[in-house]
């Protein structure tokens, strides 16, 4: 009898051990795929098609045929960079929510990068002036490699 | 039990320790660190563009002749290795050590990620980004610091 009590607490410990096990990995698993998922929807819906916008409207394409400019042509295009920059200019502060930044310093010093930055390609597309922004755009995609280095999931 | 609750906290550690193991870099999202390439062909095509500058060369192997678009990095960061919209013009002959794109389909045309690229007078500029995760081969100077 003493055995098959000793056997079934031993069994209890397991379940519970096994229990704790699951529920500390499927807690923490599930604590990082929602910040991932996330953080996926604002890069894919929100600071992509910014940067996009920025990055799209400046360079040069050049083969045998000569040079061909990216910089917008018209008011209406220059708007669309102005729009992307506004983004960017925000993204600051859409990343530095409370419940995505809090505890997470460097998160927070690689989200304050953005607003500057959108700024300066604020100014850029207001003056029209496509070579700042070029130079902006390169800017802009250090701010988001250093910080993909650290927080980007495969 | 003891022995059990041991194997437990381990297999918890081991668990906890390849969940965090999955940060990554931007180099291994694309390219395959395991295909390098060593590409000698015509500019056909230079994009300078950001977030990555792109040389389109023309390649010839065994008669066939083949397009990659080589990914190098910033245009900023070209221009200060040396590489400029001068210095790499269509219808220069260059040399393109790098890597191939996890996809190896080369439809419409092959892909890769370019390390160093050395010019017809034997000059050898890295055409690539620092800490994207690329590996360490010596192309980049930065790593020798």
């Amino acid at each position: 009898m003493e055995l098959i009590l000793e056997r079934e607490g031993n069994g209890w410990m397991k379940i519970t051990l096994s229990l704790i096990l699951i529920l500390s990995i499927s807690f923490k698993s599930f604590a990082d795929n929602d910040h991932h998922t996330d953080m996926h929807d604002v890069m894919a819906h929100l600071l992509t098609p910014a940067s996009e916008k920025i990055w799209n409207a400046s360079g040069f394409i050049i083969t045998k045929e000569g040079e061909f400019s990216l910089e917008p042509i018209n008011q209406e295009e220059w708007n669309e960079v102005i729009f992307g920059a506004k983004v960017i200019m925000e993204s600051t502060f859409i990343l530095n929510r409370p419940d995505r930044a809090k505890g997470r310093e460097d998160w927070i010093r690689f989200s304050e990068l953005l607003e500057p930055i959108g700024k300066k390609a604020l100014e850029a597309a207001e003056s029209k002036d496509s070579e700042k922004l070029f130079s902006v755009g390169a800017d802009l995609y250090q701010a988001c490699v250093a910080c993909h280095n650290v927080y980007m999931k495969k | 039990m003891i022995n059990f609750a041991c194997k437990s906290i381990f297999t918890i550690f081991l668990l906890i320790l390849s969940i965090n193991s999955f940060s990554h870099h931007a180099f291994t999202a694309e390219f395959d660190a395991n295909a390098p390439v060593n590409l000698t062909g015509e500019v056909i095509k230079v994009e300078w563009i950001n977030p990555h500058a792109w040389v389109h060369l023309e390649v010839e192997e065994a008669g066939k002749k083949t397009t990659w678009m080589v990914e190098g990095g910033t245009p900023n960061t070209l221009i200060r290795n040396g590489l400029t919209k001068q210095s790499i013009k269509p219808g220069t002959v260059i040399v393109v050590r790098g890597y191939q794109s996890k996809g190896k389909l080369c439809l419409p045309r092959c892909i890769a990620n370019g390390r160093d690229v050395t010019f017809p007078d034997g000059r050898k500029v890295f055409m690539g980004s620092s800490g994207t995760g690329a590996p360490r081969d010596g192309a980049d100077p930065r790593e020798r610091r």
